[in-house]
């Protein structure tokens, strides 16, 4: 009966909130776990088939999504929190709201995506069948502390959970920790694709030995084909290897025997589409239409999203972390027509307080992006200004005011496109205003 | 803008940036680097590293150390240690050295955590233990020295006992070394040692100047003050770290 009512409170609260305009969709299964606490256990057995979860700094919500979508193509049915809601209230809202008034539902696959911070409390309630780690990064140090903290909650999830098959990224040298011992899956990029340049790098030492670790060849921050010289450690054979990439004009790459080909940016991509490719084949569910899969899969807002105001594509892309920013830039600069970029840079309590991280991200690359303007925004305007200003980077324009930002460049006849680089709070305002230009001056929207 | 044309060189040694690289303090580096060049001053930077340990402190101007995950601070330790000696004698030199979070503790007697004590360079006489909760918080302190306030961010789990030094400056805002104790960091002959992180000097052109005169003052006799430059932007962002303050 407690279950009924917290149901029914969950749903409640969540049109609610729709009526407010308030996106969170982690309020009402808050209040629901405290109207039932054990909401999420007595509800799993509506699951099936298993649980899959999905944690790692970056890539999270779009390996997540992107499984969910593969998965209800191949003709399952499932439930998700593809809104990015990942700590408990977010995993009871997704339950609470699969019911029908009965406090009921059925699925074959509950597909959540967990914060590394998170899943130990999470995993009390359900545990997952597969757990999928995309990555460890360095990320808003003020809320998560050190790396080295969310490796510790990590292995204490894992530890609750008997069975599980882990699905590693194996380019990662602090995940490999994970997998010793336990049945695991690795996925990784195996060639060099990327020039080698040196980015301030996490988990540079081994895991093993603390020896200096060395490189064969590396991708981004600490992924690639490393090995310790002192101690033997090395990147675990891969199960599910990515070759011939080719990135020139769509994405192409192998693996196993499939030909990936898919028109989405972003290196990193390359990341989220191989853990859900061996997600799939651990699960034991057939890939035949992979690549239709993926060119109909929409992604979450500001994932490289495209939005036209008027005749001027305008690419909205959160980064939270060094990491993201470098890879955004990065794909900012493979694109090489004359560009506009904005970056607006907030600090309230969901994107971390401290701003100092802004200073290891590689910001002095776009002074290579073929610039037309630049204009920095957001609430820490002049933190992220004086961050280009000590890169020798020009900033044509500081303001406060995204709106006008946007409507500049989009006026601008003299550049191609216009970038736009938000970090979270930053993101949902930033679509808002843009669909907002776009429904003043015209245009059309096609993620991808 | 440009200082003057009497050749001055300044020698940067970044210690450990492959190891203590925790809070952007490549910021603290290149602002000293711009700060100098912007002047007409020669800057070199180099780094010290696990690979390339060594130091030539007879030929160096600044020393910076700064902030680094636990496990990595220990690495970074028992380097320093077999360099002890040799870090005293240039502090007690006059040496500039800026030491940052984790940096800072190092220069004390020890860190003691619940269950380890790590030994520390001994160059300050204070000591640091780790206490319940982390102090995280944007900070602003008052400085005698400087006129502007210094901000920063801090995020540190231990508590540090200055004992008879001079602090860099009185909490205005934030937590600062213990937490209770209405200071933070700690300033003695050239060395300045801080919590605060952000990176500092950046939001901090004052404190920056402060460091690099101090450098340019020992090194060379003739040395009569650092040209002004325009921080308009860098003032912007300091007095914004303020404002928050107010406005709560």
């Amino acid at each position: 009966m407690r279950k009924l009512l917290a149901v029914w409170v969950a749903k409640l609260a969540s049109v609610a909130g729709k009526l407010v305009g308030k996106k969170s969709s982690s309020t009402p299964g808050v209040i629901a776990m405290k109207i039932c606490p054990s909401l999420i256990s007595s509800l799993k057995k509506n699951i099936t088939k298993g649980v899959i979860v999905t944690c790692g700094t970056n890539g999270k919500t779009t390996t997540n999504n992107l499984l969910n979508t593969a998965l209800k193509k191949s003709g399952y049915t499932t439930i998700c929190n593809d809104l990015g809601a990942n700590m408990l209230g977010g995993v009871a809202t997704t339950f609470a709201m699969a019911c029908n008034i009965f406090g009921k539902f059925k699925a074959d696959y509950a597909v959540l995506e967990v914060d590394e911070a998170s899943a130990r409390r999470v995993f009390k309630y359900i545990k997952p069948d597969v757990m999928v780690i995309t990555n460890l990064f360095r990320d808003q140090l003020d809320r998560y502390g050190e790396i080295d903290k969310t490796i510790e909650f990590l292995n204490e999830a894992i530890d609750m959970s008997d069975g599980v098959k882990l699905v590693l990224n194996g380019d990662d040298p602090l995940l490999k920790q994970f997998g010793d011992g336990r049945e695991a899956y690795y996925f990784g990029i195996s060639e060099q694709v990327l020039p080698q340049v040196d980015e301030t790098k996490e988990g540079r030492f081994c895991a093993k030995c603390g020896g200096e670790q060395e490189y064969n060849y590396f991708h981004y921050s600490q992924l690639g084909d490393y090995y310790c010289p002192h101690c033997g450690n090395k990147r675990p054979d891969i199960n599910f290897p990515a070759t011939n990439v080719d990135l020139s004009e769509s994405m192409k790459f192998t693996v196993g025997s499939d030909n990936i080909d898919v028109n989405y940016r972003g290196f990193y991509n390359i990341y989220n589409i191989l853990a859900v490719y061996a997600s799939l084949n651990v699960l034991g569910v057939k890939t035949e239409n992979f690549n239709n899969i993926l060119s109909d899969y929409k992604p979450q807002i500001g994932r490289m999203e495209l939005i036209k105001i008027g005749n001027k594509p305008c690419i909205l892309n959160l980064a939270k972390n060094p990491a993201g920013f470098n890879q955004a830039i990065q794909t900012v600069l493979l694109d090489k027509r004359k560009k506009d970029v904005i970056v607006a840079i907030n600090d309230l309590a969901n994107d971390g307080r401290d701003v100092s991280w802004l200073w290891d991200v590689d910001f002095d690359k776009l002074s290579e992006a073929n610039l037309n303007t630049l204009t920095t925004t957001g609430i820490r305007l002049y933190d992220i200004s004086l961050r280009f200003k000590y890169a020798d980077v020009k900033v044509d324009n500081i303001t406060s005011n995204m709106k006008e930002a946007i409507k500049k460049c989009v006026e601008n006849s003299d550049s191609e496109v216009c970038y736009v680089l938000v970090n979270y709070t930053a993101l949902f305002s930033t679509q808002t205003t843009m669909l907002g230009l776009q429904g003043e001056i015209g245009g059309d929207s096609d993620e991808k | 803008m440009k200082n003057n044309d009497k050749n001055y060189e300044i020698n940067i040694v970044h210690m450990y940036p492959d190891l203590l690289n925790l809070y952007g303090d490549k910021g603290n580096i290149a602002c000293m680097e711009k700060r100098l060049m912007w002047r007409n001053i020669k800057a070199n930077v180099k780094s010290c590293t696990n690979k390339d340990g060594s130091v030539d402190f007879k030929n160096t101007d600044i020393i910076f150390l700064g902030g680094g995950s636990d496990r990595e601070q220990e690495i970074v330790c028992r380097m320093l240690l077999e360099k002890k000696d040799e870090i005293r004698d240039y502090v007690e030199d006059g040496g500039v050295l800026v030491a940052v979070c984790g940096g800072y503790q190092l220069l004390g007697k020890y860190y003691k955590t619940k269950d380890t004590k790590i030994e520390g360079l001994s160059v300050l006489d204070i000591y640091t233990e780790a206490g319940e909760n982390r102090l995280i918080s944007n900070v602003v302190l008052s400085c005698d020295k400087l006129s502007k306030p210094i901000v920063g961010f801090e995020n540190h789990a231990g508590r540090t006992y200055i004992g008879d030094h001079t602090p860099l400056g009185k909490v205005v805002y934030g937590n600062g070394n213990t937490g209770e104790s209405g200071y933070e960091g700690v300033i003695y002959k050239n060395v300045v040692a801080t919590y605060l992180h952000g990176p500092i000097f950046p939001k901090n052109p004052q404190l920056c100047d402060y460091i690099l005169s101090c450098a340019l003052k020992k090194k060379y006799e003739d040395f009569s003050g650092l040209a002004p430059l325009d921080d308009e932007l860098e003032n912007k962002a300091n007095e914004y770290i303020v404002s928050t303050f107010k406005e709560n």
